[in-house]
């Protein structure tokens, strides 16, 4: 085993920051070592709530993103052009090096027919077919947030549009940003790993590990609580909310060192269980989100 | 001789959505909106702990997730019996203020200016085909710098919601009783010199530039107009002490206000790709004593159907004693007597400036009346059975969340929003929905660069994610029969 695999993952996690990736790539554009590749980052059957995550990116943000680091091709909310131009926009290119980024998951029910995401040769186009023809030709595919990964809300039961992952249409690896939204660092300083060196290093579930390699639980503020015994008994407590249902103990991301939105606050800082969107499973496997005392004896 | 025109992608708006319009002598003489996403919210929301319809409600949208947070908590609130207080009631709209915010921003800058302004084109994404833009070079620089410069101000409204409400999009914030966190002093000031950088945004450059682009685009004060029906559920009104700082529930037509009556809405879907027993109902009426005995009709859902001949879109048709109705920024600056200057795609997109503008010094307000570190959650239990209703508006219009609990989970969610309002699809008459008849008799210069239709579709600000994950059930009112 190399020294490399014990490294303790929240060293290596500061280390290599999104803010220090995105500089040297920064460098290296300037100097000419690196090109700008193209982007197509792809909405699905979701709530488009991924690329209002990307806007609310700082350093880097949107701007640096689409002036700096890519060609930014194409997406559902932010292209300038519309209906069979914004289309032919889109799949230029095909035949060209690009990296596809997708957010929501692949709506399969009736051939796909339950999402339709623009017009192509007179024909509708579904996401399904998005996914296949630009999926198997990108030099990389970034799911990015939690019906993207793997279906997220979008395929929470009984699954009416019956949803899946983007990795589950694909004979090919996909990087998955799980999230709901996906924070918009973990796509920046991923993207920027590929830029600058490739494939980051993935776990099993191809997650790069550089966030998603330490549980909630063993990062939490709380913490203290927890081992004492001092558990929270409504939202708006200050200690542990285990027993309000966190998944602080089953989830794996970076939010207590990370925080959101200009890094002002997260969920448990707010006073509210984790509810696990970063997991697998989620939302299903991570309900109920709130109760009021999960070690309650069942009544039977 | 007739042209059709088919626009799809309509991009910059939330979700998928087609224009069909038919031309006559280059004007529109037909037009259809297509809602072409589904994912059925409200049956994954049967069998689910009703707490976690706060978070899980939010799901259905990114841009106005906050404005479901809101609309299920007061649902759930009428159903538990719980009235939140003032300080939380304060809390919670000036989260959604902030959601407010971030949406007005972003729509007019990331959804509407491209429609109007050059935008350079050395960034692929900018690249547009038609040729209509119409502003001066010196104007043009400066809508450009607002576009890019808008982008920090955006993020910062949503820095804003983070700090009392966890996270955006999806925030852990708004739940029962007002939010989850106390307001410290910390977070009150933080909050307050956000909003301060924010309204001197809006202020010194968002009005000028929509002023800009209505000066070289007139000829949008007289396309676009829909049917000049009005509706709002209120919002920023009835406080105990501050009274109403925006407006009460509200309807407009014929050129009458009169107060809003939820009663009288109604939902068919005989143009949307649904089949039930019944084309219209309503939701339902939120006596508990009734509900158990609808329990039967409830667990009977239409069902997705792609093939039924007529229908052409996810988005249902929303009715108002039968008449399709508008909501959003328009709507609420008319009702609320803040702006009358006319009813077009222009009229709309100054309306959601101006709001801005009023919202920004609405939350001021609040802000000054709060009293910091107030808690106000507790142990809830959750009832063996109850019925709710949360109608309020938010950035997009008129939002309603019906819900019922049975056996202490959900057993019935219907959920009616601002887009299936303004998109929806024809009634059972025929009648068109507003945005369909705001695309009557427009003007289209270059049939095969229609840029006419998305500036007014674009006005309205459709969300298509929320609009068409419908999937209902409830109480019928009439006997249609539809295709079987």
């Amino acid at each position: 085993m190399s020294n490399e695999s014990i490294m303790c993952p929240e060293y290596k996690a500061r280390l290599n920051t999104a803010t220090s990736l995105v500089e040297t790539v920064k460098m290296q554009l300037r100097q000419g070592v690196l090109r700008k590749r193209n982007l197509v980052w792809l909405e699905l059957t979701g709530c488009s709530g991924n690329i209002i995550s990307l806007l609310d990116g700082s350093n880097p943000d949107f701007k640096y993103l689409i002036s700096e680091m890519t060609h930014f091709i194409y997406n559902n909310s932010l292209s300038a052009s519309e209906g069979q131009n914004a289309m032919e926009q889109l799949f230029s290119v095909l035949g060209s090096d690009y990296i596809l980024a997708v957010e929501g998951a692949v709506a399969t029910k009736n051939n796909g027919l339950y999402n339709i995401i623009g017009r192509l040769n007179d024909k509708p186009l579904t996401a399904m077919e998005a996914v296949k023809s630009l999926g198997e030709k990108a030099a990389f595919v970034i799911a990015i947030g939690a019906c993207a990964t793997h279906g997220g809300v979008s395929a929470a039961r009984p699954n009416p549009a019956e949803c899946v992952g983007v990795q589950s249409l694909l004979n090919r690896k996909v990087i998955n940003l799980p999230g709901c939204p996906c924070h918009p660092d973990w796509f920046m300083a991923t993207l920027a790993h590929i830029l600058l060196y490739g494939e980051p290093e993935l776990d099993i579930r191809n997650r790069p590990l550089l966030f998603y390699s330490t549980l909630i639980h063993d990062r939490c503020p709380r913490r203290s609580y927890f081992d004492k015994g001092i558990f929270a008994e409504k939202l708006g407590d200050k200690t542990c909310m285990f027993k309000l249902g966190c998944r602080g103990p089953v989830t794996r991301i970076d939010c207590p060192i990370r925080q959101w939105n200009q890094y002002v606050n997260w969920p448990i800082e707010d006073d509210t269980p984790c509810i696990g969107c970063a997991q697998f499973g989620f939302p299903d496997a991570m309900e109920p989100f709130i109760s009021y005392n999960t070690t309650r004896e069942v009544k039977r | 001789m007739t042209k059709k025109i088919i626009i799809n992608p309509v991009t910059r708006i939330s979700g998928f959505m087609e224009i069909q319009a038919d031309i006559e002598n280059n004007q529109v003489v037909d037009a259809k909106t297509e809602g072409l996403l589904f994912r059925g919210f409200e049956k994954m929301l049967q069998g689910r702990s009703p707490f976690d319809a706060v978070y899980f409600t939010q799901r259905i949208c990114g841009i106005c997730s906050t404005a479901h947070s809101i609309a299920s908590t007061l649902a759930l609130e009428d159903a538990m019996g719980v009235v939140p207080s003032e300080q939380g009631r304060y809390l919670r709209d000036i989260l959604h203020g902030c959601e407010f915010l971030q949406n007005h921003i972003r729509h007019f800058y990331q959804y509407t200016i491209p429609d109007f302004v050059k935008l350079p084109e050395d960034y692929p994404l900018f690249k547009a085909e038609h040729s209509d833009f119409r502003l001066p070079k010196e104007k043009n620089n400066v809508l450009v710098k607002s576009y890019f410069h808008s982008l920090d101000i955006s993020r910062s409204a949503h820095e804003m919601l983070a700090v009392l409400g966890g996270k955006a999009p999806h925030n852990h914030g708004v739940f029962i009783g007002g939010i989850t966190t106390q307001a410290t002093t910390d977070k009150i000031i933080k909050i307050k010199s956000i909003l301060h950088n924010i309204y001197q945004f809006i202020n010194d450059r968002m009005l000028s530039d929509v002023y800009t682009i209505a000066e070289y685009y007139s000829d949008y004060f007289y396309i676009g107009r829909g049917y000049g029906n009005f509706l709002s559920f209120g919002y920023f009104n009835g406080y105990k002490s501050l009274g109403t700082l925006y407006l009460n529930p509200l309807v407009y037509t014929d050129g009458k206000t009169s107060v809003l009556d939820p009663d009288n809405i109604t939902e068919e879907i005989d143009y949307a790709w649904y089949t039930d027993r019944q084309s219209t109902d309503k939701p339902f009426e939120a006596a508990p004593g009734c509900m158990m005995n609808s329990e039967a009709q409830t667990n009977e859902q239409p069902e997705a159907d792609m093939n039924k001949p007529q229908a052409y879109s996810w988005v249902k048709a929303p009715r108002y004693n039968n008449l399709p109705f508008e909501t959003g920024p328009l709507a609420r600056q008319w009702l609320s007597g803040e702006y009358r200057n006319g009813i077009s795609t222009m009229d709309r997109t100054i309306a959601r400036v101006l709001e801005a503008r009023k919202i920004a010094l609405i939350m001021n307000t609040l802000l000054q009346n709060l009293i910091p570190d107030v808690s106000m959650q507790k142990k809830y239990a959750i009832p063996e059975a109850a019925a709710g209703k949360g109608l309020i508006d938010t950035a997009r219009g008129a939002l309603g969340h019906w819900l019922k609990i049975n056996k202490q989970v959900i057993s019935f969610y219907r959920i009616i929003t601002p887009s299936a309002w303004n998109l929806s699809t024809r009634s059972s008459n025929g009648v068109k929905g507003t945005a369909e008849q705001a695309l009557m008799g427009t003007p289209v210069k270059d049939i095969n660069n229609p840029v006419e239709l998305g500036r007014t579709i674009r006005s309205f600000d459709p969300c298509i994610s929320c609009a068409t994950h419908i999937y209902t059930g409830g109480k019928h009112i009439n006997t249609i029969q539809v295709i079987p």
